[in-house]
């Protein structure tokens, strides 16, 4: 019993801390674009402002379905804590270890699919557009995922997330080519994971007005945007849980906590600046280089099956 | 070649069709022919002798001459001649030969004689209605003297849509404007796409037209007029003002001090500078590079500070009336302006460095929104448009005013044809830019601003002229006329000649690179859409009509 | 060589620094030359009006009420600040101010009217010529623009009117 309350409590701190610091590390990057783009850049508080006006205004229904826009934009936020919750700090397992990688992979594609939904359901050009090119990008983009988590799951023979989210793609066999192999394709890939530029092209305000979001206001917004940020924070800390794990794994709870969120806030450095000075491709373009990207994964996956 | 040499060129071949001839200066020519003759003589000169289309105009002359007057107007570049074929209409149910047959890029400016005077195009290959809002009633013609400027005919209707063409079958109808993040700006363009690519278009613009030539040959003076001229584009209003006091100072033969000539030339090359380092930011922002649209932002805004410190407001020159201009170039601010440059150039080399090799930028910008030389040729593109297409036109070379004559400057010609090409050519540009304002600095002499003028403006006579704007040839065209107002006033941007390229520019390609095509041309509808009486919406409104909408406007 | 251009990019950008400039709350000096809202001295304005005949956009507006008493109304409305006024007044009564922040909801924060008393021409009754015959006074004679509907009235001939030489046309501009 007290097990259970233990595990309960864990996953609510996660569910917490990510809600609490997702419109920070957006704030961050408000302000660091805005460094590079050498202007003041608003405060770092403002995401929470930004969120807190959008949900207290009207709340607008002018897509084809508003049932299912409402849905969708609950759904998105709501997958994405889900993710949150099960998320093991600091190897500590969550929910009796009973979570596994399966289910990420799941709950990850789902809050894609929350997407598709609400691109469908507003039902206008724009969006649809959006809604299409956010289905071909996630049929390319979300195997690259799965592939890194098999990749983890082959070396420890475990399909267990906290086994798995802690390093597990460097402890193969022989020398770790699969997983430094990953690291790359996950680099290269980060920036389309948490949509920002150069590869938000389901989104793209000068090409298709934010695409499948273009028919959203209020609060269904505050929830989109929200689930966006807390996005980053989820992909930044599965990024780091899977390719960097140094110095999470004993010590005291608190102190992975702010390692975690030092490392993630790193990486969130690393997102905003190559965003700030990229131009976005084209469809094809990205379509493309995420096929390139998918090659190379299966590459590593292959290699991992042999043990490398 | 003077402009004699070409009169005598077209006279050999249509020496019964020429009526009158004038050659007031060395280069510029009208050629008076007869109404039957008019479409062989467009094509000869066209064709045969390769001369480059500006504009089509037409005018009321019915309080002068009883009739109505079409002029088409050509450039020779290479001979630095501007020539304009006049035929005289009568004054009932005029009529004319339409050219567009022969010479696409006319299709808009004889649909605008025909919304505006009556006078029919006939064998105009779709003579649907361009200018006139959905609503207006048949038969009515602002531009024709016997209509009050401020005249709303009975029976118009606010409301009206407009009725578009039916879509290629297996297309979908994409609306592109007048809300687009990226181009916010008063334009409709209907893109039918198949998937991702682009099969066609059909353009709908001149939703703001602000009655500036109705004011301007109804109620403004010549003095007047080039205040109200600068407020036709945001961008290039310099340039609108000084064609406008050279198309005047032209028909009026009248000279301009050598200093203010030298003023005019560095407004509008400081005009330029500003305008291209815009363009770059903008065409960033449209590929999503917005840091760069930044920086080139940043890079601007001393060249906005030191056009206030010369002319007393960052945009809004108010630089020229006729016969000179306002504003002196001090000692001190030419020092200014010079350390203005000097940095200028200095951040600008950098970041040229920097884009030039940016592989992530072309892949966005090479290949894409390709024009042709035959494309420049046939619409009558202008500008960075052509000249990145391999096309060597520069209106301050070729037809040389202010004071570009006197100094030394480069024209930037690039083959690609593509947005990238573009690019280049823009950036290029800046530099040659600075080129010519500092040997402006350097050899501007001292002397008056304004020449006096004796008397009034002669009546009656036609003025031509054509500035470089940044983005292309800007052609006003001026009758002097009676009042202290001219008779007809025309200005064709260069965007009207640009923006009729568009559907073949973008046709069978990515909807993601329509925003960049459109972008690269630097479109200004404003510049496109400045004429005639009234300002009109198409497309009504659900919720207000436009009267709610203007008297919710008007209310203090 | 991309990378190499991105690095080039980011150093520029960097560079820089910040150049937002703290505007509400401080503003940059206007240049000298600054054209912002015109200012009229009633103590040097004849009451000419070369201004009101100038003035693009029709911006200001002349009463004669009586043989002695003339009323010069600026609008500040449509305003474009170009300076014409200024440059035609031949009493430099009319200055270009630095003052740009002019937006209002009490339209008469802007506005101006002057009462002038004036004197009688023998030959028309109001006249002003200035030196070149682009700017010259149009409208001699008395002057009776609508101030309370903000409208100019201008004599003029329209054509194919033949009586047109004693209709007015009326200007309202808004």
């Amino acid at each position: 019993m007290q097990n259970a309350l233990q595990n309960l409590f864990l996953s609510l701190v996660n569910v917490a801390v990510v809600l609490a610091v997702a419109p920070f590390f957006e704030g961050i990057i408000r302000k660091l674009t805005a460094m590079v783009q050498s202007r003041q850049g608003p405060p770092v508080a403002q995401p929470y402002f930004d969120l807190l006006k959008l949900l207290g205004k009207e709340d607008i229904e002018s897509g084809e379905s508003p049932a299912m826009q409402r849905f969708s934009s609950y759904l998105s936020l709501a997958t994405l804590l889900v993710v949150a919750a099960i998320l093991p700090v600091g190897g500590r397992a969550v929910l009796g270890g009973s979570v596994d990688c399966i289910l990420l992979i799941y709950l990850l594609t789902l809050s894609g699919i929350a997407t598709l939904l609400a691109g469908l359901a507003a039902g206008s050009t724009y969006s649809l557009m959006g809604m299409s090119r956010e289905m071909m990008c996630m049929m390319l983009l979300e195997p690259l995922f799965a592939v890194a988590l098999l990749i983890g799951a082959l070396h420890t023979g475990s399909l267990r997330l906290d086994a798995i989210l802690n390093g597990s793609v460097y402890s193969s066999a022989g020398f770790p080519f699969s997983g430094y192999l990953m690291l790359g394709v996950m680099l290269f890939s980060l920036q389309a994971f948490v949509g920002r530029l150069p590869f938000d092209v389901t989104e793209a305000e000068t090409e298709i007005m934010e695409g499948p979001l273009m028919e959203y206001s209020g609060p269904k917004l505050a929830m989109f945007k929200y689930a966006r940020m807390a996005k980053l924070v989820i992909y930044c800390f599965l990024l780091v849980a899977l390719f960097a794990p140094w110095g999470c794994g004993s010590g005291d709870y608190l102190m992975n906590w702010l390692l975690l969120l030092a490392k993630v806030a790193v990486v969130v450095v690393l997102v905003t600046v190559v965003a700030a000075t990229h131009a976005r491709y084209r469809i094809d373009q990205v379509i493309r280089y995420y096929g390139i990207l998918l090659g190379i994964s299966l590459l590593a996956l292959g290699l991992a099956v042999f043990g490398y | 070649m003077p402009a004699w040499k070409i009169l005598n060129r077209i006279k050999e071949r249509f020496a019964a069709a020429v009526e009158r001839t004038d050659v007031p200066a060395n280069n510029r020519l009208f050629v008076h022919v007869r109404p039957g003759d008019l479409r062989e003589v467009c094509r000869h000169v066209f064709r045969d002798m390769d001369a480059r289309y500006v504009i089509s105009i037409g005018w009321d002359d019915r309080p002068h001459s009883g009739g109505f007057v079409v002029s088409h107007h050509f450039s020779f570049d290479k001979a630095g001649v501007l020539c304009c074929v006049l035929v005289r209409l009568p004054g009932d149910h005029p009529k004319v030969d339409s050219v567009s047959e022969i010479i696409p890029g006319a299709n808009w400016a004889e649909r605008e004689f025909q919304d505006l005077l009556g006078i029919c195009p006939e064998g105009h290959p779709w003579p649907k209605r361009l200018v006139l809002p959905d609503g207006w009633p048949e038969g009515v013609h602002p531009l024709r003297k016997d209509v009050a400027w401020n005249h709303v005919p009975e029976g118009y209707n606010h409301d009206a849509e407009h009725r578009f063409e039916d879509p290629p079958p297996g297309c979908v109808v994409v609306p592109f404007g007048p809300f687009h993040p990226t181009l916010d700006e008063p334009e409709h363009f209907r893109l039918y796409v198949e998937g991702e690519f682009v099969r066609g278009c059909e353009y709908r613009g001149f939703m703001v037209h602000r009655g500036i030539e109705k004011l301007g040959d109804s109620v403004l003076t010549y003095n007047d007029i080039p205040m109200a001229a600068e407020r036709i584009c945001g961008i290039c209003g310099s340039v609108h003002n000084v064609a406008y006091a050279q198309a005047v100072e032209q028909a009026a033969a009248l000279g301009v001090p050598l200093r203010a000539e030298y003023v005019r030339t560095i407004m509008l090359e400081l005009e330029r500078l500003h305008s291209h380092l815009l363009w770059v930011g903008l065409a960033c922002h449209i590929v999503g590079f917005d840091t760069l649209f930044m920086q080139s932002f940043r890079i601007r805004e001393p060249v906005m500070w030191m056009a206030e410190k010369i002319s007393g407001n960052r945009k809004t020159y108010a630089l020229c009336v006729i016969g000179g201009v306002r504003w002196e170039i001090t000692h001190d601010l030419k020092d200014e302006m010079r350390a203005m440059l000097k940095t200028l150039e200095k951040e600008w080399l950098a970041v040229a460095g920097a884009v030039k090799g940016d592989r992530n930028l072309q892949k966005r910008t090479k290949g894409i929104g390709v024009t042709s030389k035959e494309l420049v040729k046939e619409m009558g593109l202008v500008g960075p448009i052509a000249r990145a297409a391999g096309v060597n036109i520069d209106c301050r070379r070729d037809l040389p005013y202010a004071a570009y004559d006197k100094v030394d400057f480069d024209v930037v010609v690039h083959e690609g044809g593509d947005v990238w090409s573009r690019v280049l050519v823009r950036v290029l540009e800046v530099f040659e830019s600075i080129r010519i304002i500092r040997q402006c600095l350097d050899r501007m002499p001292d002397g008056p601003l304004q020449a006096k003028l004796n008397g009034e403006l002669p009546v009656g006579r036609l003025g031509v002229s054509s500035v470089e704007a940044p983005r292309g040839e800007s052609h006003h065209m001026v009758v002097t006329g009676e009042n202290n107002r001219p008779r007809r006033w025309r200005v064709r941007a260069p965007t009207y000649q640009n923006l009729q390229g568009i559907p073949a520019m973008i046709k069978d390609q990515r909807l993601a690179d329509m925003t960049i095509s459109l972008g690269s041309i630097d479109p200004c509808f404003s510049c496109t859409d400045r004429v005639e009486t009234l300002d009109i919406r198409t497309g009504g409104s659900q919720v207000y009509t436009q009267t709610e909408l203007l008297q919710m406007t008007r209310q203090r | 060589m991309s990378l190499l251009s991105k690095i080039k990019e980011t150093l520029i950008c960097f560079k820089a620094g910040r150049v937002t400039l703290p505007y509400p709350r401080e503003t940059r000096p206007v240049p000298p030359r600054f054209r912002g809202r015109p200012v009229f001295d009633a103590a040097k304005c004849v009451g000419c009006g070369g201004c009101a005949s100038n003035c693009p956009a029709r911006e200001i507006l002349m009463v004669d009420l009586c043989q002695e008493v003339r009323v010069v109304k600026y609008i500040g409305r449509r305003c474009t600040y170009c300076g014409r006024c200024a440059d035609v007044c031949p009493e430099k009564a009319i200055t270009m101010s630095k003052e740009f922040e002019t937006a209002t909801n009490e339209i008469h924060d802007i506005q101006q009217e002057l009462e002038l008393f004036m004197g009688t021409c023998q030959r028309c009754g109001r006249c002003f010529t200035d030196a070149g015959p682009l700017d010259q006074l149009k409208m001699k004679g008395y002057r009776f623009d609508e101030l309370d509907k903000d409208r100019w009235v201008y004599r003029s001939a329209g054509y194919l009117e033949k009586e047109a030489a004693v209709r007015d046309i009326e200007i309202e501009m808004d």
